[in-house]
């Protein structure tokens, strides 16, 4: 017994980082082989493929930086709340998880990611901002006592949002499924930038404007260069408006001069690249602002709007039926007052 | 290490989260009971309410945003009568009475009339449009609405920026599309919170105690058009659509009233079209 301990610590040592190296971990031979395929399409992802049930797959896609790529869906008892990217950093020192998706138990799961990968602490536990499917799997990392980081206002935004994000994930996940949910609020909230130390590397925390809500954060890794956008940018995943559409769109225009080596979206594949990964989002925004525009103008009313602004996007994007009437509402009470 | 930034009291936001978790179940529990009957009891005593298609109700069968639903309601150009009063129901919210809308003089006859709003939807329930024709009698039109499941939220998507422009007015009327028909639209829409008081303020992690219009006035060059009691159930930045008789001029005079007793007035800019 004790000599199996002594086994998975030593095995824990040689699984944690070195410092400023790619990670080294034992990888089954079939894993090894998915891991291969996995390579061939994408020569920059490490993919660990997780255990059914245990772990979630996770890919490194930089030194120390580990995704998770959600799944393009809502929530649902079969998925668990596993519909958004999550992310971990390593450093020499300490781990900061980057969203804990939608449930405790897929949490779990993603805690187990972890767990595979490296024993360190778990230091930070950030949440990028106030959506259920970023937010609600932070039970799963109580028990590490990390320190829950937000933007100022996410506190706010939750706590207000709660009884219904609860009501709502209950009745979506099921009951079996929603067991375990907990309301966890930041208690390190971000205002000015903020940079984190985990051994080697920085994380820089930054806060935004409203946009695609009134808590988003910004993440930069300093030592790969890495920006974590979460859903200020929407791949495949049709973009979801809960903030400002004009805040968002001065955002993307900022983003464009911004240089990073690789952007980790909050829905979409693990790592996209700079400025390219922006354009269909903006598009996609800035048809909707158009479209609401001419509308207004015309004296058209909110009814006459959802049937018309951005429908031309309607086959560019996956979920789209399910959120986008709800943007072009949000856009046009907004916009209405220009 | 460096970390800089504002902190909320862990107390304090413990304290949140319980009131935000013991109100969870609350809004489901409430779906399960008819409270139409006893609503309308209160309202309209024993008086009948015909479903004669007198009157009839628009809303989405799912919300798109629960904060911000668009409901409008239409008494045909067959019916013939002038219109005494329109009160708006949605039975599972936290108070079911939206509004009652008292018409005056200069609100038309002689083609479709309408009106038209946004309302909060706190969970799967009936909307209910009840008209008072000029004889006393009374119809009714119901819809049923579905919150959409996820993120709808009630509150405000920015609560800091309610505060900028607070009472801002804009008051617009359109021509109708033949000279000929007496039935001018208008809409009036105001920048207001219109909170429920179950808003946080970030800085002293208190509830914003509830502010919102409870009185909306609109004439037309002097004459009631309408004049309306609200409630909360009306969305953030209270927004309003309505059919009145065509005039001399056409000038909207508004005058919008909330529970903290300030008076907010603006005019239509003369409808150049």
């Amino acid at each position: 017994m004790s000599q199996m301990k002594r086994a998975r610590d030593q095995e824990q040592v040689r699984h944690d980082p070195p410092a400023n190296h790619s990670l080294g971990f034992p990888i089954s031979r079939s894993a090894f082989l998915r891991g291969a395929l996995a390579l061939a399409a994408a020569p920059l992802l490490r993919v660990l493929p997780g255990h059914a049930g245990e772990a979630l797959d996770v890919a490194e896609i930089a030194p120390g930086i580990f995704v998770h790529q959600g799944r393009y869906e809502v929530q649902s008892p079969e998925n668990r709340g596993d519909m958004a990217n999550a992310s971990f950093i390593v450093g020499n020192d300490a781990i900061a998880v980057i969203d804990t998706l939608g449930s405790a138990k897929v949490g779990q799961e993603f805690h187990a990611a972890i767990r595979a990968v490296t024993g360190r602490p778990i230091k930070y536990v950030i949440n990028s901002h106030m959506h259920p499917d970023h937010v609600f799997g932070n039970a799963a990392f109580k028990a590490d006592n990390p320190i829950f980081v937000g933007h100022y206002k996410l506190a706010r935004g939750l706590a207000t949002r709660a009884d219904r994000y609860l009501a709502a994930n209950k009745q979506m996940l099921g009951d079996d499924t929603f067991q375990g949910i907990e309301v966890i609020l930041p208690t390190l909230a971000v205002k000015e930038p903020v940079s984190l130390d985990l051994g080697g590397r920085t994380l820089l925390l930054e806060a935004q404007s409203t946009a695609h809500t009134d808590n988003d954060l910004i993440i930069t890794d300093s030592q790969t260069d890495t920006l974590f956008l979460a859903d200020l940018l929407f791949s495949v995943h049709v973009p979801t408006l809960d903030g400002s559409i004009k805040g968002w769109l001065t955002l993307l225009d900022s983003l464009k001069d911004r240089k990073a080596a690789r952007v980790v979206p909050g829905h979409g594949p693990h790592a996209m690249e700079l400025p390219a990964a922006l354009i269909p989002e903006q598009d996609y925004l800035s048809t909707i602002a158009t479209d609401v525009r001419n509308l207004i103008k015309e004296g058209k009313t909110l009814e006459d709007a959802v049937k018309i602004a951005g429908m031309s996007q309607r086959d560019k994007w996956k979920l789209f039926d399910y959120y986008h009437l709800r943007n072009v509402t949000a856009a046009f009470a907004e916009l209405e007052w220009e | 290490m460096a970390i800089s930034g504002n902190s909320f009291g862990r107390a304090l936001l413990s304290g949140a989260v319980l009131v935000a978790v013991t109100l969870a179940f609350s809004p489901l529990a409430r779906a399960e009971e008819d409270n139409w009957p006893s609503l309308r009891q209160s309202a309209f005593g024993d008086r009948a309410i015909a479903n004669d298609g007198m009157v009839a109700l628009d809303a989405p069968p799912t919300a798109e945003d629960a904060a911000l639903v668009p409901i409008t309601v239409r008494v045909p150009p067959s019916v013939s009568q002038g219109l005494k009063s329109l009160t708006l129901f949605i039975d599972k919210n936290p108070d079911p009475l939206v509004a009652k809308i008292n018409f005056g003089p200069a609100a038309g006859k002689g083609g479709e009339r309408s009106f038209s709003t946004r309302v909060r939807i706190d969970n799967f329930s009936y909307v209910r449009a009840v008209l008072e024709t000029e004889d006393g009698s009374l119809h009714i039109a119901n819809k049923f609405v579905a919150a959409a499941g996820g993120c709808a939220a009630m509150q405000a998507k920015d609560p800091d920026s309610e505060t900028v422009d607070l009472g801002k007015t804009l008051v617009k009327t359109f021509p109708p599309a033949l000279d000929a028909n007496p039935i001018w639209s208008g809409q009036v829409m105001i920048k207001h919170p219109n909170s429920n008081g179950m808003q946080l303020n970030i800085n002293t992690a208190e509830f914003i105690p509830a502010r919102f219009v409870k009185d909306v006035t609109v004439k037309r060059d002097g004459e009631l058009v309408l004049q309306m009691e609200s409630t909360f159930s009306i969305s953030t930045n209270p927004n309003f659509r309505f059919t009145f008789g065509k005039g001399a001029n056409n000038n909207l005079d508004v005058a919008i009233t909330d529970t903290d007793g300030t008076v907010f007035t603006a005019q239509s800019t003369p409808s150049g079209s």
